[in-house]
């Protein structure tokens, strides 16, 4: 199975005006295409970073970063860009759609800034994926028409258009009630399953870590100290039944 | 290239849609765009038209395309003379024929008409001087034997309205005995004066009429003539040639000056200002001030300096009384203003002291009834004017001209500078000028020689003249004053000029004459008036081809500041946009970063699903591109309707010098769609600058800010 995102001893530090935090202090982790993947932990323990650095939206201080083969210290802005575009897709923990347009150009943006295919072929893609998350009838909606579960599917719509290798959740459940919470992660992992997308999430929820084939945890920017690397244990995952190899040491 | 297009749609669409999403900065930003393009519109067009009427009747009035004069000027030509009464100095070309020649080997030259303008004071009408005539008349029609009633009785009346002169006459040195400290100056006047107002000198006028009257006509007509000078600028030029080339002159009254004909005409403005009884005149203005412009007298201390000025003005109707008037006078204004008083001085005070709620019913009363027996103007057309000029050497010439007529040019009735322009033939106008032919100036030298008369420098003519005592006035050695040179000089002047005037009244003069001689500057009319740059070049290099000393001038420029008022309004409304829109700037400027600001979750999501730094700072400087094009239209549209309602209505002018920039009553402006390109290209730089710094800030904001979430 290929390795999508492999992280070695990745460390992160923010300034804050005079004192430097250290957000993550050295993570190692390698994820295998096609997991689902929960990265847990409470607030502050760098979760966001950690996401951050696999979405290509920040590059470690120290340590590397490679996403889909590239080391992420080694791209430009542009090219780092390039990769969000064409292999990461993104879901928002506030959804952030964009409110003058509709759900139908919400989902079809990435296609538009990918500049490859046709209008006839983005229309399709569009609505194929606006059926699938159950939202075909609201295509000329606009985001402020829909429930927040309505337009987190609409943001899953519009991670998916691109057929991404990888999707990020942060907190994908955070903003919405217990039961459509669930509802978009069994969403998600359907279109985990049917499509082999990697999906991975972070969330500080016990319940919405048990829909994860794996998860890591995070505690003061580290992972926690486990025998398989940060990764939760057997018990916890037992009754997903499905146990991902991959995870190396640091 | 599609998808190009399509992302374009995209970002138009997130545009449009966020020009409602965010009203307040639209409301601002799209407020001052609007503004900023209506005032683009509205301004250059008014400016266009101003510029355009203003040309059509400069260039068809006087100046031409193009104005040629000498390139030994000590000034630059001011057709108009600028605001003051003097004129500039402009040195004379000797042969109009020669100039005439040089312009026409240049191609795009349609028309030459020679001119000159110059400046004399000219006495007019002479109401003392009529008078004596008349009663000298009915005197000797007595001592002829005549013994009718109705000589006698005129006699009686010339006799009483010269006595009416002498008591105004009177009342005036009067005052000015009160006003002055020292009339030791006017004493003999005034004895003179007192003698003729006294009731012995007219109890015994009968015993010696003829003795009498010249005492009056040597020691008082020349008292009461200074009432009657007129100060007049006029445009020596070929009278017909002028007319077939200047479309805007038109003749008001009259006739034109006939061909080959010497004469004069006055200009309507001229002719209304300053030879109209003031009385009469200061009513016309009071009257139009009220009627268009709904001044009232009681609001309007211009007004009341009117009135009250006018009222003092009653004597110069007086003058007009003989005896039979008089009482005429008397039994009218006493009916009408229900007065016993029998003074018909006062009388017209009275009258003339007027207020809003009498003012058009008088205003009617002194046409109806007083001014048929008045003469309302001190010349008229068919009299013969007397006009004198100091010549270039510094004495005086006269011409004595029979007016034909009055004119005006069309559009510019009402200005003062073309308005002040008279006209006469150019052959008058050279012996005025007092340019010497080689065979006048042949004449004078015999008659010198003659007479035995020394040349005298003018610098040391008061030492010569006066002698030595002179020295102690120290102010009078460096400028002779030109009064005492022409006493001497213009005697001499007359008598070589006697032989000529004598008969030049009607004289008519050869053609040829306009043609060969001296003028001071020339119209030039163009086949296409638009290389006006290039012919000017062309003139003054086939001037230095022909050794002529020829300077030529763009009508624009030929027109002193007149020409140079759009150029200065232009310069001032484009200061005005230049702020307006720097405003304009910063305001947009501060409501796109406000927008920015609040928009940067939606730039770091772009941002994180892909979007390149261009794409966040493209899409928000064609947000901007889209408002400037939305608003500027709107201005630009809202700026076209209100010029068109403009153009239908017209702009009044609201004084006599913006009719001349209006080039008549009504200015209509008129759309150009040069204008409406340049308030859209205007409005999209400004939406672009202004937008620059903005989209900067949002390109720079970092995909991490859209994962932040609720902060």
């Amino acid at each position: 199975m290929a390795i999508i995102v492999s992280i070695r001893n990745a460390t992160k530090d923010y300034r804050l005006g005079k004192v430097l935090v250290p957000a993550l202090r050295g993570v190692s982790l390698e994820v295998n295409s096609g997991e689902f993947l929960s990265i847990a932990g409470p607030s502050g323990s760098g979760k966001t970073t950690l996401l951050n650095l696999i979405g290509c939206v920040d590059t470690p201080t120290s340590g590397t970063v490679e996403v889909a083969g590239r080391n992420t210290a080694e791209l430009g802005e542009r090219a780092l860009t390039r990769l969000r575009l064409y292999t990461i897709g993104f879901i928002f923990q506030s959804f952030n759609l964009v409110g003058v347009l509709d759900v139908f150009r919400n989902v079809e943006l990435p296609l538009l800034l990918q500049r490859t295919l046709s209008s006839k072929e983005r229309a399709e893609r569009v609505h194929s994926l606006l059926d699938r998350v159950g939202l075909k009838e609201y295509s000329d909606h606009r985001p402020s028409e829909l429930s927040g579960g309505q337009r987190q599917r609409v943001a899953i719509a519009r991670a998916l258009v691109t057929r991404p290798q990888l999707v990020l959740a942060d907190e994908p459940t955070a903003n919405l009630d217990s039961v459509t919470g669930q509802n978009i992660l069994d969403l998600m992992r359907e279109l985990n399953h049917a499509d082999g997308t990697t999906f991975i999430f972070s969330t500080h929820d016990a319940r919405v870590m048990s829909y994860a084939n794996a998860v890591i945890r995070l505690a003061d920017g580290k992972l926690s100290d486990t025998s398989d690397g940060g990764r939760a244990t057997d018990a916890e995952v037992a009754e997903l039944g499905h146990v991902s190899a991959g995870a190396s040491q640091p | 290239m599609n998808a190009f297009w399509d992302t374009l749609k995209v970002v138009a669409q997130i545009a449009l849609r966020n020009l409602f999403a965010s009203r307040i900065k639209t409301f601002i930003v799209g407020g001052i765009i609007t503004f900023g393009a209506w005032i683009i519109v509205v301004g250059t067009s008014l400016l266009d038209s101003v510029d355009q009427s203003m040309s059509r009747s400069i260039t068809g009035s006087i100046a031409g395309d193009i104005q040629v004069y000498s390139a030994e000027s000590k000034e630059t030509l001011d057709v108009f003379g600028g605001f003051g009464p003097s004129g500039n100095d402009i040195a004379p070309l000797a042969d109009f024929a020669q100039v005439r020649r040089t312009l026409s080997t240049v191609p795009n030259v349609a028309a030459v008409v020679p001119m000159g303008i110059d400046t004399a004071t000219v006495t007019a009408g002479n109401s003392v001087d009529q008078v004596l005539a008349r009663l000298r008349e009915a005197a000797s029609n007595i001592q002829n034997g005549d013994k009718s009633a109705a000589t006698a009785a005129d006699y009686t009346s010339q006799k009483d309205h010269v006595r009416q002169i002498v008591r105004v006459l009177h009342g005036d040195f009067e005052n000015i005995k009160k006003v002055r400290t020292d009339a030791s100056d006017v004493a003999e006047d005034l004895a003179f004066v007192q003698k003729a107002n006294s009731e012995e000198f007219w109890r015994d006028f009968d015993r010696d009429p003829y003795a009498n009257l010249e005492f009056l006509e040597n020691r008082i007509a020349s008292l009461a003539s200074d009432a009657d000078m007129l100060f007049l600028r006029y445009i020596g030029t070929d009278p017909g040639e002028f007319r077939r080339t200047f479309d805007r002159m038109t003749i008001v009254e009259g006739q034109p000056i006939p061909e080959g004909k010497r004469g004069f005409l006055f200009s309507k403005y001229v002719y209304e200002e300053q030879v109209k009884l003031r009385t009469a005149r200061t009513l016309d203005k009071v009257k139009v001030r009220r009627d268009d412009r709904k001044e009232k007298i009681a609001d309007e201390p211009e007004l009341q300096r009117m009135i009250k000025e006018n009222a003092n003005n009653g004597q110069e109707i007086l003058l007009q009384l003989d005896g039979n008037k008089t009482s005429v006078f008397r039994s009218k204004l006493g009916t009408f203003l229900h007065s016993q008083t029998t003074d018909v001085g006062q009388l017209l005070t009275q009258f003339l002291s007027m207020n809003d709620d009498n003012f058009d019913e008088r205003y009617q009363f002194y046409y109806k009834e007083l001014a048929p027996s008045l003469q309302l103007y001190k010349v008229r057309v068919g009299d013969t004017l007397t006009i004198k000029a100091y010549t270039r050497s510094g004495y005086v010439q006269s011409a004595n001209l029979h007016v034909f007529g009055i004119f005006a040019f069309k559009g510019l009735e009402k200005s003062p500078q073309a308005g002040a322009m008279n006209m006469m033939d150019l052959v008058s106008f050279r012996e005025l000028y007092g340019y010497l032919t080689a065979d006048r100036e042949k004449e004078i030298r015999d008659l010198r020689a003659k007479s035995g008369a020394k040349e005298i420098a003018r610098e040391n003519a008061d030492a010569q003249l006066f002698g030595s005592a002179s020295k102690d006035d120290s102010t009078a050695t460096d400028t002779p004053s030109p009064s005492n040179i022409p006493s001497l000089t213009e005697e001499l002047s007359q008598i070589a000029g006697s032989r000529q005037r004598s008969q030049e009244k009607d004289a008519p003069y050869d053609p040829g004459q306009l043609e060969q001689g001296v003028v001071l500057n020339a119209a030039v009319f163009l086949k296409d008036a638009h290389k006006v740059g290039t012919t000017i070049t062309a003139i003054e290099s086939a001037a230095g081809r022909d050794k002529i000393p020829l300077k030529a001038l763009s009508w624009q420029n030929a027109v002193g500041i007149t020409g140079q008022f759009t150029v200065l309004m232009r310069a001032v409304l484009y200061t005005a946009v230049i702020i307006i829109f720097l405003v304009a700037l910063i305001i947009i400027n501060n409501a796109l970063v406000m927008a920015t600001l609040e928009r940067v979750r939606e730039f770091g999501t772009l941002r994180a699903i892909g979007a390149q730094r261009r794409f966040i700072w493209s899409m928000l400087v064609l947000e901007s591109i889209v408002t400037g094009i939305l608003f500027g239209a709107l201005g630009i549209l809202l700026g076209s309707l209100f010029v068109s309602w403009l153009g239908q209505r017209g702009i009044p002018a609201w004084n006599d010098i913006v009719t001349f920039f209006f080039s008549g009553p009504r200015l209509y402006p008129a759309l150009a769609s040069k204008n409406l390109v340049l308030a859209l290209v205007i409005v999209i730089v400004v939406s672009v600058v202004s937008s620059t710094y903005p989209a900067w800030l949002a390109m720079r904001v970092s995909p991490r800010q859209a994962m932040q979430s609720e902060e």
